[in-house]
């Protein structure tokens, strides 16, 4: 099978090695990876701030650059919801409408999607580490990154008080209401600390570059992977942060 | 945090920094949410066939909107037969005037209140204190409004309105307002309960007329449905001759049926109770001299409709889905943001995810221009909504009438550029070659104020040599090692 990536603009620029891991632990598990070229930004924060006219148009670049069939895999929980909220901005019954149903349909974040491969969820990976989970919000609840970090071998899984509790970044709302995210995010900082991980665990890079960010500020940095990260280091060698 | 007048929904984002910054507050929220949060799992936990329970006082609440204006004619003509005379208020202005001319007409000179959300929208209180030459002396008689009416405040919660208040607090403030001079911050809550349990028992005395929202209003029997812990809803509907009930028009369920889906859900979700201490059912005054019939309560019953802003509402498809919320407050206690700020920060009535969604849709939309984007859209709130009420879809349709097509700077770059690809790709690489930490960007002129501090606590990522360049020169490398292996190969097997 052939899949389509996405990769997040984020993850583009800035946290490049969560794209290489995506690749890597696809390939190792059989499949064919293409990478449709000239992808951009889903529109996720055009549509976050209200700006629908231009996620529209950004949506329209998207439904173009993944056209064809097959799945589409995204590293980021926000991204693949995105993706997946395209029908909500074209007309019921108009041809992008319908491209748009078709392309939410087939796009999958990078966890969920690897739990439906042959042998999920254990691919024989082993990382010896304590790792704290955050969850992330913009997964929806789901258990996805956690079933697939416990089949780690070696990994100690550990969750925060309140594992799904935003850890304040919410895009723009970091920017305009920074001392209210950074409280939120202090509390999610803190009571990660308390698991005293040698690893932070999450499949949102964006989670992951704000709490990342903030321990590192702190004076407490913590190595922040996203569950690919995880699961490449693991099936490639079995590296140790104990 | 200190509350004044110049708080207003206006000013949400510094009023939230600041209310960020108090750490009392944050404490004292954290444990009533927590609290609160814990309580009601409990009770969820404890109920059988819950999502069945939540579909059935969803459908009553939708039933309600669906069939709104005919419902609110079936109320009214039984509330009527029931003796209840019945007041329509388009605004908040015309609602207090109807108040206080029933205020005027009884000759009240002592008001004790229920706990009503919906009289605070219509600013009540401070109207019936300027009626008559001498004014009305008011007393709310919930305890939490009871302590934040003395404390000059409004409500910081739906349902538990001195939420931002510890016990301390609450000591100091009735040792000034009410005369206890001995009264020390270590008075356990029970007993300072019962100080002001001993206050306003005089005033249900001395009353002459009582005022209360309401929870629920049948529109098959015209009664009106109030829900508490106190009693002192109860003492406000039954002491005083002349009761008066104010209801904002979607409170309306269409049968007593509906009434119970709607009762089996809302104490569980707000409080964790099962159902409230006092539930009361009120149809009509006391019909004195009617045999077999209840012979107690009010001589004088009044039902004031109001509506402010919520037909307009009613006429958007997504958006009327706010006007499905009873008010039982789980959706603050689950917000992130709520826990860190309280309610007072909205700087209006309703606070919460529900009150961002309320107030923009209800007050004038240059005031609240900033409330829907104090949301991290985290949907904390959707998931504990019993209603199952969509908070963050709301919020994103309102964020686009704010946006109005005008994105901030921040956004409407980021878009351009993402529109055109190669700008975008030379912007990067630009920015990469000057400043691949991003040191210079919050001093970058143009971009929000945020970007300073958010730099100032969060190490920035760096600009990486993108992720295109490198798996485009992985395929390359992995090309020539395949290449180089399939040479080797034919060597081998040229060799052999």
């Amino acid at each position: 099978m052939r899949i389509k990536l996405m990769i997040p603009c984020l993850v583009e620029d800035c946290l490049p090695e969560i794209g290489l891991a995506v690749v890597s632990v696809l390939e190792r598990l059989g499949l064919g990876v293409d990478h449709p070229r000239v992808q951009t930004c889903c529109g996720q924060m055009a549509f976050k701030t209200g700006d629908v006219a231009r996620a529209r148009a950004l949506a329209l670049r998207s439904l173009d650059i993944f056209a064809g069939t097959g799945p589409v895999i995204c590293p980021s929980g926000s991204c693949t919801k995105m993706l997946r909220t395209y029908p909500e901005l074209f007309e019921p019954g108009s041809p992008e409408h319908a491209r748009a149903l078709d392309l939410a349909g087939r796009t999958f974040e990078f966890c969920a999607f690897v739990l439906t491969l042959p042998g999920a969820p254990d691919f024989g990976a082993r990382l010896n580490a304590r790792a704290a989970l955050h969850r992330s919000c913009q997964l929806d609840g789901s258990e996805a990154p956690q079933r697939l970090m416990e089949a780690v071998r070696g990994l100690t899984l550990l969750e925060p008080e309140r594992p799904e509790r935003c850890c304040g970044f919410g895009g723009l709302f970091s920017l305009q209401f920074p001392a209210v995210s950074e409280s939120l995010l202090e509390d999610k900082a803190h009571e990660l600390l308390a698991l005293e991980p040698d690893l932070l665990i999450s499949a949102e890079p964006s989670c992951l570059m704000n709490i990342g960010g903030y321990l590192a500020r702190l004076g407490r940095p913590v190595r922040a992977l996203h569950a690919a990260q995880v699961l490449d280091l693991g099936l490639t060698g079995g590296a140790s942060w104990s | 945090m200190v509350l004044n007048s110049s708080f207003t929904p206006r000013n949400f984002c510094e009023q939230s920094e600041k209310a960020s910054h108090d750490a009392t507050l944050r404490a004292v929220l954290d444990h009533a949410t927590r609290y609160f949060m814990a309580k009601r799992g409990a009770a969820l936990n404890a109920f059988a066939d819950r999502e069945t329970h939540f579909a059935r006082a969803r459908s009553a609440r939708l039933t309600a909107l669906s069939r709104l204006p005919e419902l609110l004619e079936q109320l009214e003509q039984n509330a009527t037969r029931a003796g209840t005379q019945v007041h329509w208020a388009t605004d908040a202005a015309e609602a207090r005037a109807i108040i206080t001319g029933i205020a005027q007409g009884c000759g009240a000179k002592v008001v004790v209140k229920g706990k009503s959300m919906v009289t605070e929208e219509i600013a009540l209180n401070p109207a019936l204190e300027a009626t008559g030459p001498d004014g009305i002396e008011v007393w709310e008689t919930d305890l939490g409004e009871f302590i934040v009416q003395l404390a000059g405040e409004p409500p910081s919660h739906i349902i538990a309105p001195a939420i931002h208040k510890s016990r301390a607090d609450v000591a100091a403030l009735f040792r000034e307002k009410l005369g206890l001079a001995a009264l020390d911050d270590g008075t356990s809550i029970p007993e300072l309960t019962l100080l002001a349990r001993r206050a306003l028992r005089e005033k249900f005395l001395a009353a002459d007329l009582g005022v209360t929202g309401v929870n629920i209003a049948v529109a098959e029997t015209g009664s009106l449905i109030l829900v508490e812990n106190e009693g002192n809803i109860r003492m406000s509907t039954t002491c005083p001759p002349v009761h008066v009930a104010v209801m904002s028009l979607e409170k309306v369920a269409a049968t007593l049926e509906d009434a119970a889906d709607v009762l089996r859900v809302l104490p569980r979700s707000a409080t964790g109770q099962k159902m409230s201490s006092y539930v009361s059912v009120l149809t009509g005054p006391r019909r004195a001299n009617e045999p077999n019939v209840e012979n107690d309560g009010a001589r004088e019953a009044h039902l004031v409709i109001l509506d402010n802003g919520r037909s307009e509402v009613l006429s958007d498809p997504l958006l009327r889905e706010a006007l499905l919320c009873f008010r039982c407050g789980a959706c603050l206690n689950s917000c992130p943001v709520y826990q860190t700020i309280g309610g007072h920060a909205y700087g209006s009535v309703y606070s919460g995810p529900i009150g961002a969604l309320l107030s923009s849709l209800l007050l004038p939309a240059k005031d609240t221009r900033d409330l829907p984007f104090g949301c991290t859209l985290c949907g904390a709130c959707k998931k504990t909504c019993p209603l199952s009420i969509d908070h963050p879809k709301l919020m994103l349709r309102l964020r686009e009438r704010v946006c109005a097509g005008r994105p901030g700077f921040a956004s409407a770059a980021h878009t351009f550029l993402a529109l055109h690809p190669l700008a975008y790709r030379l912007a990067v690489g630009a920015a990469r070659a000057v400043d691949p930490n991003l040191d210079l960007l919050p001093r970058l002129p143009g971009l929000p104020s945020g970007v300073a501090q958010f730099a100032d606590t969060r190490q920035l990522p760096e600009l990486k040599r993108c992720f295109s360049a490198q798996l485009r020169d992985d395929r390359k490398n992995q090309g020539r090692k395949n290449q180089g292996r399939k040479k080797e190969g034919r060597k081998k097997q040229g060799g052999a």
